[in-house]
């Protein structure tokens, strides 16, 4: 009885402290922290330190701010107005018209980018206004671009898939391949629903794009070469087994460097917004992370894992009922936490619990990043819903209608990875052999 | 205290610099690595450097991090309480953020003597002496504590804390 009511306090302090705005690496330390001092003997202080450095000095770790410099520097470059020029006229005579270059800017971009944070602001700083000037309905514009956002997580390379894998020890090139198919099922399902709503929708009377012969069309999308040469290079050279997925970003730092240079936009400003920007997002990032190594020791010793992982295997959950109940669960979670925390927080009592259900990690991985990428569209915790609160000027209620229709459709893909999880599993199946 | 001032932001703007230069390095070493592969060359224990460079840019990146707001929390409640309240909440959070942090840096810093003092070399390829990579956490540790306990007495004396929160920037999501 003394272990639960132990248990009953270590949960409490780890939602005060979270509530309460303590940083969530800190806090998980803390958390940690009296996990130890609860459920063992052992020296706290040495054993932290331990686990800390082996975890925060792993090889794996190092593709994390690689890919987020990869991100920052074609952040600055003029590759947003680029993809808007050069992917209109292809989509403009599609029913749903050119809200459609929302969409298929963010899977591009996100082909490039691990975030859904800076896919937002680099397709919505071009696309917004051009959009707006079209005429079309604001709604509409406001809401793909909430949604199609999240893509920034699914689509190789992806900082959620990552951590995910460092947290689980799974491969990260399988879980980036994994999340590839599913990625582009989900821009399909987004661009079916705009093309049924300009069908259905009163107010959609947007300005019709003048027609473009094919050669003016390509003649616009030049400027597109060199951004699908680096996700060519960068997705290829994991496919192909010639890179680790550290080794393929710093292939793309170095693709995006060159990218830069040629099109002028990389000077001394930008290099070193872009490098300290990137060192300042790994570390936060990193700090979650070892405060989540400690954390997921100390949980271990707290036997809350086991005990769940037997409770449910005794429960005789289907995989169906677990996978509804973990979906409703990082919802609620996902409202007070972002993304990548409520990975790495979960994952020690997660884990233990999908393993002994006989759920594949991988498919795991990618059910997990389209959940928490849900709840970025979700008040009152929506880190996309922020960003666009600061792009566009709305409120946060009518951002929060506009991305609804998207939240629902991420619900349904949801339902599609479970029905048919080949989606997910097929491509890191096949991969070529790797490179140890 | 102009000259502490200075001092401090000095101290934070350069292990900032010096995350970014180790972010530089595990760049170079994995082409380096990269490239003695398709030359069919072996460069011994560049993982294991790069590893070091990894724990050097986020540890020395820490305090850099939190005076730019880049350290993600939860503000549903700090953003929903008037200004007193909000003023003891933040007193709460930097003090105990404050503590962890001087905490986890006094066990570094005995981690690391006891590493200098049985001279530990790393297992891998690269046998290099563990101390001097693992030195990095006592020292972001410490600042990471130092930037905590500057803000904390900020909030103390003026009311305040003193981080700036960088929206273009946040790019974690």
């Amino acid at each position: 009885m003394t272990e639960l009511y132990a248990i009953i306090l270590f949960l409490f302090v780890l939602f005060f402290l979270l509530g309460t705005g303590v940083w969530v690496g800190l806090a998980l330390m803390g958390v940690a922290w009296v996990g130890m001092e609860l459920f063992t003997t052992r020296p706290v202080g040495d054993t932290m330190i331990t686990t800390i450095w082996a975890s925060s000095s792993s090889w794996t770790l190092t593709a994390l701010p690689l890919f987020i410099w990869m991100g920052e520097i074609l952040y600055r470059t003029r590759l947003s107005e680029d993809m808007f020029k050069g992917l209109s006229p292809w989509l403009a005579r599609l029913p749903g018209g050119l809200v459609h270059t929302n969409i298929v800017s963010c899977t591009v971009f996100a082909a490039v980018s691990g975030s859904s944070a800076a896919t937002l602001t680099t397709v919505g700083k071009m696309s917004i206004p051009e959009l707006r000037a079209r005429n079309y309905p604001e709604k509409m514009v406001i809401g793909t671009l909430a949604g199609a956002a999240t893509l920034g997580l699914m689509i190789p390379p992806s900082l959620a898939l990552i951590v995910y894998g460092v947290t689980v020890n799974e491969s990260i090139t399988k879980l980036f391949f994994a999340g590839v198919f599913p990625g582009l099922v989900l821009a399909a399902m987004f661009m079916t629903y705009v093309a049924i709503s300009s069908y259905t929708s009163r107010d959609w009377n947007p300005t019709v794009e003048r027609g473009m012969s094919f050669s003016e069309k390509l003649a616009n999308s030049r400027f597109l070469m060199p951004v699908f040469a680096l996700i060519t290079v960068v997705i290829g050279s994991m496919y192909l087994g010639f890179a680790t997925a550290t080794e393929a970003a710093a292939i793309g730092v170095i693709g995006a460097l060159v990218l830069a240079l040629f099109q002028g936009s990389l000077t001394w400003h930008s290099f070193r917004t872009s490098l300290m920007g990137a060192t300042r997002t790994s570390a936060m990032i990193a700090l979650i992370l070892a405060g989540a190594a400690f954390l997921k020791l100390s949980m271990g010793f707290t036997g809350l894992p086991r005990a769940l992982a037997d409770g449910i295997s005794a429960m005789e959950l289907s995989r169906f009922q677990l996978l509804m109940a973990l979906l409703v669960f990082y919802i609620v979670l996902g409202m007070f936490l972002d993304g990548i925390s409520s990975v790495v927080l979960t994952m020690a009592v997660v884990e233990p619990m999908v393993r002994s259900a006989g759920i594949d990690l991988i498919w795991f991985g990618i059910f997990v990043v389209v959940v928490v990428e849900m709840a970025q569209i979700t008040p009152p915790i929506g880190f996309n819903l922020f960003v666009l609160q600061g792009m566009t000027d709305h409120e946060m209620g009518y951002i929060t209608k506009a991305a609804l229709p998207m939240f629902a459709i991420m619900v349904l893909m949801v339902f599609v990875l479970i029905w048919f999880p080949e989606i997910a599993t097929w491509l890191p199946d096949n991969l070529r052999n790797r490179p140890s | 205290m102009r000259i502490i001032r200075r001092t401090l932001d000095f101290l934070y703007l350069a292990s900032g610099v010096l995350a970014a230069l180790c972010l530089i390095a595990i760049l170079c070493l994995i082409v380096a690595q990269m490239i003695a592969r398709w030359t069919g060359e072996i460069f011994p224990g560049a993982p294991d450097y790069a590893g070091y460079a990894m724990a050097a840019a986020s540890f020395l990146a820490f305090a850099n991090a939190l005076n730019h707001g880049a350290h993600i929390r939860v503000s549903v409640l700090l953003n929903a309480v008037p200004s007193r309240p909000k003023k003891l909440l933040e007193i709460w959070c930097f003090a105990l953020a404050a503590a962890i942090a001087w905490y986890f840096t006094y066990y570094a810093y005995w981690f690391v003597y006891w590493s200098w003092k049985f001279n530990e070399v790393s297992q891998g390829q690269d046998a290099s002496l563990l101390w001097i990579p693992q030195s990095v956490m006592v020292l972001g540790g410490g600042l990471l504590a130092l930037a905590l306990t500057d803000n904390l007495v900020h909030v103390l004396l003026k009311g305040e804390h003193r981080i700036v929160r960088d929206t273009v920037e946040s790019h974690g999501e």
